[in-house]
């Protein structure tokens, strides 16, 4: 006879499940195990602290910046920066996503050209966008904009296709308008993925928001690592960066909260 | 005046690419009778849904008429209900909210009169208890009572059901055939359904269509009512000779066609 095996031999095993507190404890492990080994490696004294500062001096760091630098008011300006260029993002994304999707008109004139400047680099744009729009914050909303609607427009107008046509049909033949099948069943099927399409869009804004802090800037966390950098001061950059990582994970991790809460009646118990 | 009229209608298809034309209705002409129940019959991709999607304004014809109440179809609208093959319950609206969203675009009754529709078509299909579930929640049978709930409330003169339970298991199926027998006693409602199950057309329906394989010809019509006399129909009919005979019938007629062409 075959038991089932243990917790511990179901982790080795191929597409096993495991319980969540597993889970957890695996993930606790497996931070506190990449802290040690870098404290381990900083401070052998192989590793000059230049290049590699231990994990204590990050933090330490970290809690410098703010007296010394009013690293809140960065911090403040570069979420206030990511987070605007991402609604003006949504705002011009979601209603020709949708519009594309719905009339080929739209569609067939918009798709090739965003296509195209899907695939242009963004950071390749930052010189032009500094010709254009100078070196103030236009520029940098410009950046972040560039960078995330040509992405969203196409994943709202998929969102939008992926609705199921019996929706559409079965409004209609109740008598809805087409306006009226965009406001009513349209919008409020795609909603769940339109969210999750939004986050994981604000995740490519902090990788642009540091492209256009560092070319150009006097305020935001990648000003400030950029010019921490000039003195060598390791931990600050470091610092700064874990900061940034810090954020995105807490921005995310509220909105799948939050999707979750909004979207119960998805769940099947 | 008939309550519909299909008057020669053909309906062809050209190829993505716009390279090939296929026929997929040729030449149909039917009458359907007020209150009569009508089975379209025949192998799948035949071009009989294509056919009921016609009357419901979902899809264009290549020439000839349908007329409904003498009146050419020509776009979708709430005096043609549809019923899809698949659970079409919007998963964002509870099981009421789904039948309340049937009255929604009715500008021919109150609000106080739509909740009674509600009501009454809740209680009909009997989700009444259900009332406050969201689909995900409730089995594939009671989703597909919801759209049945949801299309009737919208007060439709023709009801138009495309393999409705087809995506049912064979006992949830035969229980929810029985139930639209009890539906339409209540109901009398035109209604035209698409299916390939042989007892489910024979069971449901006043007249049987038979179609051919693409392009779309019917090649028998049967009257069930002078077949098979239970009134009312009942899980008894389904074990009665007459039953069997018309069965019977029906399947030789399809085995002599042979089997349906591939695309």
């Amino acid at each position: 006879m075959r038991r089932s095996p243990t917790e511990f031999h179901r982790l080795f095993e191929f597409r096993a499940k495991v319980t969540n507190r597993t889970e957890l404890v695996m993930a606790i492990l497996a931070f506190v195990s990449f802290i040690l080994i870098w404290h381990i490696a900083a401070s052998s004294g192989l590793i000059r602290p230049e290049f590699l500062p231990t994990p204590l001096s990050v933090v330490e760091a970290f809690f410098r910046l703010f007296p010394q630098r009013d690293f809140e008011v960065d911090i403040g300006i570069s979420v206030g920066r990511v987070w605007f260029a991402f609604f003006l993002s949504v705002v011009v994304a979601v209603p020709l996503g949708i519009l594309m999707s719905t009339y080929r008109i739209v569609g067939s004139i918009c798709e090739p050209i965003v296509d195209l400047i899907r695939y242009l680099p963004v950071p390749a744009l930052v010189p032009l966008l500094i010709i254009w729009f100078g070196i103030g914050e236009v520029s940098k909303i410009a950046v972040l904009w560039m960078g995330t609607f040509f992405q969203l427009v196409l994943l709202i107008a998929d969102d939008a296709k992926r609705v199921p046509e019996e929706y559409i049909e079965s409004a209609f033949t109740v008598g809805a308008k087409p306006k009226q099948v965009i406001g009513h069943v349209l919008l409020p099927s795609m909603l769940p993925n339109m969210i999750d399409n939004f986050r994981i869009t604000l995740g490519w804004c902090w990788t642009y928001l540091i492209i256009a802090e560092i070319v150009a800037a006097s305020s935001g966390i990648g000003h400030m690592i950029w010019s921490m950098r000039r003195f060598v001061k390791t931990p600050e950059v470091m610092a700064g960066i874990i900061t940034i990582g810090i954020i995105g994970l807490l921005t995310d991790q509220l909105i799948r909260w939050w999707h979750r809460r909004m979207f119960r009646y998805l769940q099947k118990n | 005046m008939k309550f519909i009229t299909f008057k020669n209608v053909y309906k062809e298809f050209v190829t993505e690419r716009g390279t090939q034309v296929i026929s997929v209705i040729e030449n149909i002409s039917i009458d359907v009778d007020e209150g009569s129940v009508i089975a379209f019959l025949g192998p799948s991709g035949c071009g009989k849904t294509t056919l009921m999607r016609i009357v419901g304004g979902l899809e264009t014809l290549t020439s000839g008429s349908v007329k409904l109440e003498g009146e050419e179809v020509t776009k979708p609208d709430r005096r043609k209900g549809m019923v899809f093959q698949s659970y079409s319950s919007f998963p964002w609206l509870t099981v009421e909210g789904n039948v309340r969203f049937g009255t929604r675009y009715r500008n021919d009754i109150s609000e106080s009169e739509k909740n009674d529709v509600v009501k009454h078509y809740l209680n009909l299909v009997q989700l009444s208890e259900y009332a406050s579930l969201y689909p995900a929640r409730i089995s594939g049978g009671m989703r597909q009572r919801v759209a049945i709930a949801r299309t009737l409330a919208a007060g439709p003169n023709v009801l138009l059901m495309d393999e409705p339970f087809g995506a049912l298991d064979a006992q949830t199926r035969e229980s929810l055939q029985f139930q639209l027998l009890d539906i339409n006693r209540q109901e009398r409602k035109t209604i035209i359904f698409v299916t390939h199950d042989v007892e489910e057309a024979i069971l449901l329906a006043d007249r049987i269509l038979m179609f051919s394989a693409r392009p779309a010809r019917i090649i028998r019509e049967f009257d069930v009512n002078k077949l098979i006399q239970d009134e009312p129909r009942g899980p008894e009919t389904k074990e009665s000779k007459p039953f069997f005979k018309l069965r019977n019938e029906i399947l030789h007629i399809a085995r002599k066609q042979g089997q349906p062409r591939e695309v």
